[in-house]
């Protein structure tokens, strides 16, 4: 009987094991974050342009501004956060285990993920795709003149697949020259090695940036795959979901209103129009929903900026941080001009 | 001496005539030359070619890293601009703080550089020749610097404990040094001298102790009064990095692997099946898996066993993930060298009706390391470079700083450089410490 005893120990212990497993999903993140005093944010290994480390160790990019806003949102402060640097390999375990509030690092949102991964993407604050650069003394115009070229890609990517999708649909016979490492890819593209590089446009335009002769190279206009990024929260906690995505939207109404860091102030004070007063929280109680103060949205432009602000700065190639992807014209300009960010009303 | 008597009687000692001088050419430089460079034609074209090599490896290298290397610029662009080919050292200049410290806030950064002092003070009196309590010493060292260290370096709000161990490790290491300056300047130590000042010399030995613990209590007051409300702002392990959280888990590993390893190697050498069953399952289970997995385990995987309040902190995961796997392969090693002592001594220690413990710690151990120092220190090397793999659970270790500094815009593309600092910063570390395990097997004298 001893030994009927100690399965039963045993499964006991087990079933305990699995029910303290999914302890962090009952509890509602917003209060969790509220009571900790911070929010914990998950971004990537640096990378240009969305999460970059200064020498000084702080943060900055366009994804650190999305943890950034959803920090002031919730404390009018967007230094209450705490970034965490995670690889890829580990990230959405890092978020389903609790370990981060949210994740803001150039995930793409697919079906699979969104539906099998515990986990909800929220609103798209990045299109990115891949694209083909190419010396400019080749005198290459567009993708399809790549026939049997040599292209440098990295391996066990999306984007390896994709160059064989694309080269077998036009009949282009490319070869793929297949590499771990960016820099030694880069090194050898540089030499030479391959006709050219393959990589989301934003990674081309950034290692371009580091070429000892940038303007030596282009970038093709083709975009051979769509990888909309957009932040992501852990799967069943609604409200959560709803304030991530709200504070994406946020950045984005704000420059469709034409409010930002600069003039957010006196249009609070006099609001142009009723869309304008409810947006900042003067009129209405927008923010009741969301579980947060009357001025989140005001805190998160004052502080943070609009997403025009936060995109000039970090992608666009205005500014010497800027990474130089052209906004004009791409996915990324407002609906208003012709590209793809599109907020939903806020009333 | 060859003397022979002649007829006439005289004595005819035979002196040798002063031997000639080797042909010049066998001897000094020259000679040496000639033996181990060009001794035949072959190995004289392997010599130029050789020399080639070398010649033409470091002209490359001293042309990139030192003719054509830029020492001052703002910007990675700046470095192109004015050096297109050479090494962009401004680039590490600027990030030199971040390689070393990590995140690690700048202003907070000189209490890293305190705690490595006091380590080293704490320590130095090892190499002090005639000096009385060194063991007593490195007890210390083991028991109390941590928790001073780990204060400095965490900072924030003490409690009771960590309040006394603070209070009580200063103390330690102050009475600590008054005792190496007693000890220098009379001769005595600082026992001797305290009992010998309040005049206890003359009572009974059993008493001897009062006088030292009251002393070392006044210290502990003194110590309470000067540090009882001084602190420290709090750093978040997180912000932690550089080479001083390479240097941190590598020591801390290292320390616990040792008496960690000793323990499981004698629990798998034990008679006791229990101890016996469990140190090989702990080992085999720690060795046939990589130390990423251990380390991944650690990391996402724990959190999941734990309620959702019990928030472990992740440096500390991988610190216990990597200790364990350092202890398993430790354990291995210092089996090996248990198997090397004969069997006599064994039954030598026996027949002297020592216990287990007494045979151990005084017959085995002892040989088992002594012939043991060269693969344990091995062990530790690799341990020491094994630690990078913590910067994929996103760590920011030396290597991941080192990598960081290339994905800046500012310093974007800047790879090369980093990973070359870097691989000197490791040899000079790792050729460090194999010299000192070479130092160590000389004054112990290994050799049978």
């Amino acid at each position: 009987m001893r030994i009927f005893s100690l399965y039963g120990l045993g499964a006991a212990l087990l079933v305990g094991l699995s029910m303290a497993a999914t302890p962090v999903l009952a509890q509602q993140t917003l209060q969790l974050v509220k009571d900790r005093g911070h929010l914990r944010c998950q971004v990537g290994v640096p990378s240009p342009g969305f999460y970059q480390l200064a020498a000084d160790g702080t943060w900055s990019g366009s994804d650190v501004s999305v943890c950034r806003a959803v920090a002031t949102a919730i404390f009018g402060d967007p230094n209450k956060v705490e970034f965490q640097s995670v690889t890829s390999a580990v990230r959405f375990t890092a978020l389903a285990n609790g370990e981060s509030d949210m994740l803001s690092r150039t995930a793409t949102w697919t079906l699979f993920r969104d539906t099998q991964l515990g986990l909800d993407f929220t609103a798209v604050n990045f299109y990115d795709g891949q694209g083909f650069m190419v010396p400019k003394d080749s005198g290459i115009k567009s993708a399809f003149e790549l026939k049997g070229a040599t292209v440098c890609v990295l391996t066990g990517t999306t984007t390896e697949l994709n160059l064989a999708d694309f080269s077998r649909a036009n009949n282009l016979d490319m070869q793929p020259v297949v590499f771990e490492d960016n820099n030694v890819r880069n090194d050898t593209y540089l030499k030479g090695g391959c006709d050219a590089v393959t990589n989301d446009k934003s990674g081309l335009a950034s290692q371009k940036a580091g070429f000892p002769n940038p303007n030596d190279h282009v970038i093709l206009p083709e975009t051979i795959s769509k990888e909309p990024l957009a932040p992501a929260v852990r799967q069943n906690d609604s409200q959560w979901m709803n304030l991530v995505r709200w504070v994406v939207f946020a950045l984005i109404n704000a420059e469709e209103l034409g409010i930002n860091s600069g003039n957010v102030d006196d249009m609070r004070k006099k609001p142009p129009s009723p869309e304008h007063a409810r947006f900042l929280g003067v009129e209405g109680d927008l923010n009741k929903g969301l579980g947060l103060e009357k001025d989140w949205a005001y805190n998160i432009i004052k502080k943070v900026g609009n997403y025009g602000e936060v995109y000039d700065k970090y992608m666009g190639d205005g500014s010497p941080e800027g990474i130089g992807i052209p906004r004009s014209g791409s996915a990324n300009a407002l609906w208003t001009q012709g590209g793809l960010m599109y907020s939903p009303p806020f009333r | 001496m060859a003397s022979v008597e002649s007829q006439s009687g005289d004595v005819i000692v035979f002196t040798p005539k002063a031997s000639k001088p080797p042909p010049p050419t066998t001897v000094g430089v020259l000679g040496w030359l000639r033996e181990n460079l060009f001794y035949s034609w072959f190995s004289a074209i392997v010599t130029f070619a050789a020399l080639y090599l070398i010649f033409i490896t470091f002209a490359a290298l001293y042309q990139w890293g030192i003719a054509d290397a830029v020492w001052e610029a703002e910007s990675r662009r700046q470095c192109l601009d004015a050096s297109p080919h050479g090494a962009c050292w401004a680039g590490i200049i600027v990030w030199f703080n971040g390689i070393i410290y990590g995140r690690f806030p700048l202003d907070e950064q000189w209490r890293v550089d305190l705690g490595f002092i006091l380590l080293v003070l704490w320590l130095a009196p090892f190499w002090f020749p005639r000096l009385t309590g060194k063991i007593g010493i490195g007890i210390t060292a083991v028991v109390f610097y941590p928790f001073l260290a780990g204060y400095l370096f965490a900072g924030g709000e003490r409690g009771w404990f960590m309040q006394t161990m603070v209070l009580l490790a200063v103390t330690v290491f102050i009475t600590n040094w008054l005792h190496i300056v007693v000890s220098m300047v009379t001769g005595r130590s600082l026992r001797e001298w305290v009992v010998g000042v309040t005049g206890f010399a003359d009572k009974h030995e059993r008493l001897h102790k009062y006088p030292m613990l009251g002393f070392q209590g006044i210290v502990l007051i003194g110590v309470y009064l000067w540090l009882g409300n001084w602190s420290v702002s709090e750093v978040n392990t997180n912000l932690w990095g550089g080479l001083f959280l390479t240097l941190l888990i590598s020591v801390l590993a290292i320390v616990t692997a040792l008496p960690g390893g000793v323990a499981l190697a004698l629990a798998r050498r034990s008679h006791m099946p229990v101890i016996r069953v469990s140190a090989i399952a702990f080992i085999e289970l720690f060795r046939s898996v990589p130390l990423i997995t251990v380390l991944f385990m650690a990391v996402t995987m724990m959190p999941l066993f734990l309620p959702p309040d019990f928030q472990l902190n992740k440096l500390v995961q991988a610190i216990i993930g990597v200790c364990l796997f350092a202890a398993a392969y430790m354990a291995e090693v210092v089996r090996g060298g248990l198997q090397a002592v004969p069997n006599g001594q064994y039954e030598a220690a026996k027949a002297m009706g020592l216990t287990y413990w007494k045979s151990m710690n005084l017959i085995i151990l002892p040989q088992a390391l002594k012939l043991m120092i060269p693969n344990i220190v091995s062990n530790f090397l690799g341990l020491v470079k094994d630690t990078t793999l913590v910067s994929i659970i996103g760590l920011y270790d030396m290597l991941l700083m080192l990598k960081a500094a290339g994905q800046n815009p500012i310093w974007i593309g800047l790879h090369t450089e980093p990973l070359v600092f870097g691989a000197i910063v490791y040899f000079i570390l790792c050729f460090a410490m194999s010299q000192y395990s070479q130092a160590l097997e000389r004054k112990l004298k290994t050799t049978r």
